[in-house]
């Protein structure tokens, strides 16, 4: 019994674990050799083509911030629109559509976010390197991805009508909090 | 009308609570923090509905349900952007009055307010007609585009104020310091 409920939730199991291994991590010993491990490729990300384009030209590196947030603003528009409707607000959109449509929308502006953030992250890699603000954001970032891509999909896949209010409930507030945080980092990296 | 301008942001500048919000740095960062992180509220509900008229995303859904049921919660961010990018001009008004780019994001502000309003008859006096189809009669689609490109460029130029390249305190050509309506450079916020 226990097992094949294991069974029906490996993917969420999976991705738990994965996260709470990374965050034991991330607040362990380990993580200062780490962060003294990974500096060269930070470094080696201002010498990078997209690096150097960064420092050298503000207003590009401005316009791709701008870029970012308007990522961030789709990006968040379809979380609110999905978890919304999952949370019963904006009744008389079919449920199923306004899920499946969002995601779509929600993977292109992750994507956007995404690239826009690397450029972002070569102009600025060895102040974001050393700001424990822009890990924070990561380790937000990677739980989010998780969430999306390996709890929340799997179980939206399902039949909408045959799983409980209540998850549907719990999975749209976990994700407006996980999503809200993603942005309230990055917004913090700003301050640093 | 520079003078008036730049008149009226100084009075704002010498008031108790301009000083108080820009001198606070929690509080000044509170409410710029408020204004971004908005945008997943207002731009990002505005998107999709322009995504949705223009075919791109949501395509077999109604885009009248669509569009009604997500203009709360977009009106609702529209509110709290306006009103924190209004405390953030009153935190700094002298430097914002002769900010190039503020002055050309208040004109972008005019044309999509102009735009919505257009876009919003045109939407109630045909729908019905095309609720279904995938994509909206082409005024609303040029509508929806004229929002996306006029909103990007809106997040560009608010991104732009924070730089100083064209500030009145540094020496510019006659044609920045024309439109900046440069008066006594910026020797107040």
């Amino acid at each position: 019994m226990i097992f094949s409920l294991m069974l029906n939730y490996r993917k969420t199991l999976c991705s738990s674990l994965f996260f709470l291994l990374l965050v034991s991590f991330f607040f362990s010993e380990l993580i200062s050799s780490s962060h003294i491990a990974v500096l060269p490729v930070f470094e080696w990300m201002e010498t990078t083509w997209f690096g150097v384009a960064g420092k050298t030209w503000g207003a590009l590196f401005a316009v791709v911030q701008a870029g970012h947030l308007v990522g961030l603003g789709v990006l968040g528009g379809s979380v609110i629109a999905s978890d919304g409707r999952l949370l019963g607000l904006f009744k008389g959109l079919p449920m199923r559509l306004v899920v499946d449509r969002c995601h779509s929308v929600f993977a292109w502006s992750l994507a956007l976010l995404v690239a826009t953030g690397i450029f972002m992250a070569c102009g600025v890699a060895i102040k974001i390197y050393y700001m424990p603000v822009y890990w924070y954001k990561m380790l937000a970032l990677t739980l989010g991805v998780l969430f999306v891509f390996f709890i929340r999909k799997p179980i939206l896949d399902r039949d909408l009508d045959q799983v409980n209010p209540w998850l549907l409930r719990l999975l749209a507030i976990s994700s407006i909090m996980i999503w809200f945080t993603v942005a309230a980092t990055g917004r913090w990296i700003g301050f640093s | 009308m520079n003078q008036l301008i730049y008149n009226a942001a100084v009075w704002l500048d010498n008031t108790e609570w301009s000083t108080r919000i820009h001198e606070s740095y929690y509080l000044y960062n509170w409410i710029e923090s408020t204004h971004v992180l908005t945008l997943m509220l207002s731009l990002g509900i505005l998107f999709l509905i322009d995504l949705r008229m223009l075919g791109w995303a949501f395509a077999d859904i109604s885009a009248n349900k669509l569009a009604t049921r997500l203009n709360t919660p977009m009106l609702l961010g529209f509110v709290v952007m306006f009103a924190t990018g209004i405390l953030l001009v009153y935190a700094v008004p002298v430097r914002s009055a002769q900010s190039v780019w503020f002055r050309l994001k208040i004109g972008l502000l005019i044309i999509c307010a102009i735009n919505a309003l257009l876009f919003h008859r045109k939407m109630t006096a045909s729908i019905g007609s095309w609720d279904f189809e995938p994509r909206a009669p082409k005024a609303l689609r040029v509508g929806a585009l004229i929002s996306l490109i006029t909103w990007s460029v809106i997040v560009i130029c608010g991104r732009f104020i924070a730089y100083d390249w064209y500030d009145c305190n540094y020496p510019q050509s006659d044609f920045i310091r024309g439109i900046a309506g440069c008066i006594d450079g910026q020797t107040q916020f």
